[in-house]
């Protein structure tokens, strides 16, 4: 059965198929065709607007779309910015410790979920829930639990006889204390992946590892990590793009009063900031520049070093 | 499942086509006039509604149609749509954004509209009129106002035999009477010195006569000395283990201790009363003396579209919105002190077990919250600095002159 | 033999342990929702905070609907997550096949254009949207809400993961058959990549039922709102009603749960790694 939306794409194709007999320019053709409807909603919804937002970064904005162009001005602030250079270094922080324990913890769970256990179902779902429980609700969970003097876990901290800290306004600890929350909530986000990822493993290769003697550590070893490589390969630089854009977690969980602010704010807390309350959205346009330019370079790096680890079939 | 896939795609064809129907018309069908209100708060709601019942009874042939935008997202969504040049005809506007909004030309100005039609503007406090007027011209009707108030928790003076606070408190006496309540044991404390500027440390500095924005709006007042001792005498709560720490209050709203029982007195607006009402402990009154008494004052008001495409029915609207009528529909639902002279009785009895009458009072004696055209970015210094000087990093002389600086920067 | 049945035994008792001790981290936030939205307002702020609300106010899910026209903003966020997950699910698997599969000029290229969209902060895209919204003159429609939704980076390089670890045989031997890439695409690798599909519908579902920011941008008409604008606008600018926000975001969230418990069930284990049968 043809589709009929794509009825109008494959005619064409097939016509200049039969006066050009090439295989590769048949290939090339369908692979133009069949990108050009994402490519074009991209282009016209996602990728002008980063022009755009290039263009802004040499301009200083006034109110409502007025601009007028300065050139390097906005780059050459960032230098001075010690804010600027205080948000990259808690976002390399926060980048450091979430995006490895995450994938980690994720791959463990997604593969025990993965097996016939009882209760399988269930426990997907509430290791999901976090993913669709409301931010409201979450931060204020959180807040309750950190607050440093009627929350959870200081009360459980006293019964041991330990005085606990202020978790989210002490300014040594309460990054970490984000980080937590970023790697409980983004725990049964990448499971779902990893779950999906795991289908595509044939069983056969088990059963033959089995058959071998193989147990099961030497098993996820030597056949469940390579195969699943693509999709961790995709988790990785997804979290990595996720956790270079941290804001929401941070806008909730820290206080704007709390002096702990500084040692926590990421470059897109500053972005933000800069974009809608200080009014910059000149300066707000590179910042958002600089971070495409950081997170391209380190995403060609990952795809270089993919070739290393990634196995494709 | 590939038959029902491209079934989908059929509907999602059909759809787009068909929702591309849904018109947004501003104007006429059958001599209708069709104009937009946008506006925030969701209480207001009902208020709201029985407001344009009310105005098309007068006017038939205008259709309002209401943009409940939450509050969270209201001036993001309003400066993207005033860049795209789509505001809503109508809408709440407040002081923080006012000189933004008039200086960028995407609102109206009504002082021509009012001259017209002898429309007088001096049945609103002059202090709110002020508020919204940019180099002369008038760009807003008030619609409510917000002062400051003491409130305070009678249980907790009841179990300490300290009698209420009253209009004849000062500032050494509030803080005497801080030291009296404030309970260790308990986990009680006097006084909540919050840090914020509205019915916070901009009223303390203008009761000890400093000033926030210069008359001329180049200078700020936070360096002198008045502002200097005010806000030396509100951080001292903290320092004297009077007021939950800056910390304490970062990671607890004040408002929520107060309201279970944990603070004795704070200054705090009108627009926490339907919350604190649902406590029968807690009850208000007029803030104390410092140099002089003296309140901040907020409202407020409707503005115009400066691109809207019917004016004359905004116009219309605007006015009848400023009413007497309007303001005592609002009265009688309790949710806003209405801005109209004279109409605030309704308010008062909307909640007859809180002595409301303190924040009426506080009009008279009122400083309006200064507005520039960056306002919302020298909040944010004041946050991000004085922060410093109330969590003790640093001390109130050094805080305020990194302010002072910054603020000025946003003043040129 | 026995030995073994035992220690399988104790080595389920042990993964069943770690996975109820997880479990329990990620539901308090839930439990917490539904007991808040139980609680009277003065008991959703007390300090020190009441776990168990003392009288269940069944009422404020009542009033959730008595301050929400509810099922009318749930059937727009409807009609909104219907259509972006179905076009999205296939615009997306289209351009990652190719990415995936075709060798054809420029694909790294493309590749890398597409990704970029994910490195820049979201916020940056909605003024120059909205813009073209206004130029397309879609203001105050559902398509301005649906359209953009319908191209998205994320599930394209999503999917190509998933293309691309499929074996190549199947391909081959299509190819030989005389089955074009649409054919070959549509029959053989699609059905391969259901539970990619299946991923990229949970998010897609998700995402579109909770966004805020975007719909409340293009849209201000109260008859075309979503779900999430509805229950944004419960915030106050001051206070907030919590027990009612909670009703109302549990309500809200009751159908993405249904969906997610049918969907996972979909995951079906490829092999059991130890034990089972």
């Amino acid at each position: 059965m043809k589709p009929l939306p794509l009825q109008v794409e494959t005619k064409s194709p097939f016509k200049v198929n039969s006066l050009i007999k090439t295989k590769k320019f048949s290939d090339y053709l369908w692979g133009y065709v069949m990108i050009a409807p994402t490519m074009f909603g991209l282009a016209i919804f996602y990728l002008w607007p980063i022009l755009q937002t290039i263009y802004f970064s040499f301009t200083e904005w006034g109110s409502f779309g007025t601009f007028q162009w300065i050139g390097l001005e906005n780059y050459k602030l960032m230098f001075n910015d010690s804010d600027l250079f205080q948000s990259i270094k808690n976002t390399t922080i926060y980048i450091i410790f979430t995006v490895p324990i995450g994938i980690f913890i994720s791959i463990i769970i997604a593969v025990l979920l993965n097996q016939n256990i009882k209760g399988k179902s269930i426990y997907r779902t509430l290791y999901f829930l976090p993913v669709i429980t409301m931010p409201a609700a979450i931060a204020m969970v959180w807040k309750w639990l950190y607050n440093g003097d009627y929350g959870l876990l200081n009360y459980v901290l006293s019964l041991i006889g330990i005085k606990g800290p202020n978790w989210v306004t002490n300014p040594d600890i309460a990054l970490f204390s984000v980080m937590v929350v970023a790697i409980w909530s983004g725990i049964g986000y990448n499971m779902v992946i990893f779950l999906s990822g795991l289908q595509g493993i044939p069983s056969t290769y088990y059963e033959a590892a089995r058959i071998d003697g193989a147990g099961p550590i030497r098993m996820f070893f030597k056949i469940t990590l390579p195969l699943l490589s693509p999709v961790i390969f995709f988790v990785s630089i997804m979290s990595m793009i996720g956790a270079f854009q941290v804001f929401d977690l941070i806008f909730m969980m820290i206080s704007k009063s709390s002096t702990a602010l500084e040692n926590t704010q990421s470059i897109v807390y500053l972005f933000y900031q800069h974009a809608f309350i200080l009014n910059n959205k000149g300066y707000a346009a590179a910042i958002a520049v600089l971070l495409l330019i950081v997170i391209l370079i380190i995403t060609a790096i990952q795809m270089i070093l993919q070739k290393k680890w990634v196995h494709y079939e | 499942m590939k038959k029902n896939l491209s079934i989908l795609m059929i509907v999602i064809m059909g759809l787009l086509v068909l929702a591309g129907c849904s018109d947004t018309a501003g104007s006429s069908k059958d001599g209708k006039v069709e104009i937009s209100y946008g506006f925030w708060d969701k209480k207001q709601v009902p208020a709201i509604e029985e407001a344009i019942k009310k105005f098309n009874e007068k006017h038939p042939n205008i259709k309002v149609k209401t943009e409940l935008i939450p509050y969270g997202q209201y001036f993001q969504k309003l400066e993207t749509a005033a860049t795209g040049g789509a505001l809503p005809d109508v809408l709440w506007m407040n002081g923080a954004h006012v000189v933004q909004y008039a200086e960028g030309k995407v609102i109206e100005p009504l002082s021509e509209h009012a001259k017209k039609d002898n429309y007088s503007l001096e049945n609103y406090p002059k202090s709110l009129i002020d508020l919204y007027t940019v180099d002369g011209k008038v760009y807003g009707i008030p619609k409510d106002y917000d002062t400051t108030g003491l409130w305070y928790n009678k249980k907790i003076f009841d179990d300490a035999g300290v009698p209420y606070p009253d209009e004849n408190w000062d500032w050494a006496k509030l803080k005497e009477t801080a030291e009296k309540l404030t309970n260790k044991e308990k986990g009680i404390w006097g006084f909540a010195a919050v840090m914020g500027n509205q019915g916070g440390y901009y009223d303390f500095i203008w009761q000890n006569k400093g000033y926030i924005v210069s008359e001329d709006g180049k200078s700020v007042g936070f360096d002198k000395p008045e502002a200097v001792e005010a806000l030396k005498y509100n951080i001292s709560f903290i320092e004297e283990g009077l007021s939950p720490t800056q910390a304490q209050m970062a990671e607890t709203a004040a408002g929520d201790l107060f309201s279970s029982g944990k603070i004795a007195m704070m200054f705090d607006g009108p627009w926490m009363v339907p919350e604190y009402k649902k406590n029968k402990d807690l009850d208000v009154t007029v803030v104390p003396k410092g140099e002089q008494r003296a309140v901040s004052i907020h409202g407020l008001s409707n503005v115009i579209s400066a691109h809207s495409k019917q004016k004359e029915a905004a116009w219309e609207f605007v006015k009848f919105l400023g009413s007497k009528e309007v303001a005592e529909i609002y009265a009688k639902t309790g949710t806003v002190i209405p801005a109209y002279n004279g109409t605030q009785e309704a308010w008062l009895k909307s909640v007859p077990t809180l002595n409301l009458q303190a924040f009426i009072d506080g009009a008279e004696y009122a400083y309006p919250l200064p507005s520039a055209k960056n306002t919302g970015a020298i909040w944010q210094h004041e946050t991000d600095i004085l922060k410093k000087a109330w969590s003790g990093e640093e001390s109130v002389e050094e805080a305020v002159k990194e302010l002072s600086k910054k603020a000025e920067e946003e003043l040129k | 033999m026995e030995k073994s049945v035992q220690s399988m035994k104790r080595k389920s008792l042990l993964i069943h342990f770690i996975l109820i001790l997880g479990s329990i981290a990620m539901i308090i936030p839930f439990i917490w929702m539904i007991l808040t939205s139980l609680k009277t307002y003065a008991e959703s702020v007390q300090v020190p905070p009441v776990i168990m609300p003392s009288d269940f106010q069944w009422s404020n899910y009542k009033e959730v609907f008595v301050l929400l026209p509810f099922f009318e903003f749930m059937f727009n966020t409807f009609i909104v997550t219907v259509l972006r997950t179905a076009g999205q699910l296939f615009l997306c698997s289209l351009a990652a096949y190719a990415f995936a599969r075709i060798h054809f000029p420029g694909r790294n290229v493309f590749f890398i254009i597409t990704l970029s969209v994910l490195m820049v902060p979201g916020q940056v895209f909605l003024l120059p949207q909205y813009m073209i919204m206004v130029k397309l003159g879609w203001l105050n429609t559902l398509q301005a809400i649906i359209v953009p939704g319908l191209f998205s980076a994320f599930g394209t390089f999503l999917l190509r993961q998933f293309f691309m670890g499929l074996p190549k045989e199947l391909e081959e031997a299509a190819r030989l058959d005389g089955c074009n890439h649409f054919q070959i695409f549509w029959k053989i690798m699609l059905p391969l990549a259901k539970p990619g599909l299946i991923a990229l519908g949970i998010f897609t579902t998700l995402w579109s039922w909770n966004e805020l920011m975007w719909p409340m941008i293009v849209n201000s008409s109260p008859e075309a709102m979503t779900l999430s604008v509805g229950l944004s606008s419960l915030q106050g600018q001051y206070a907030t009603n919590y027990p009612i926000l909670m009703a109302g975001s549990f309500l809200a969230v009751l159908p993405m749960l249904v969906i997610f418990f049918i969907l996972q069930k979909q995951f079906i284990e490829g092999i059991a790694i130890s034990g089972g049968k």
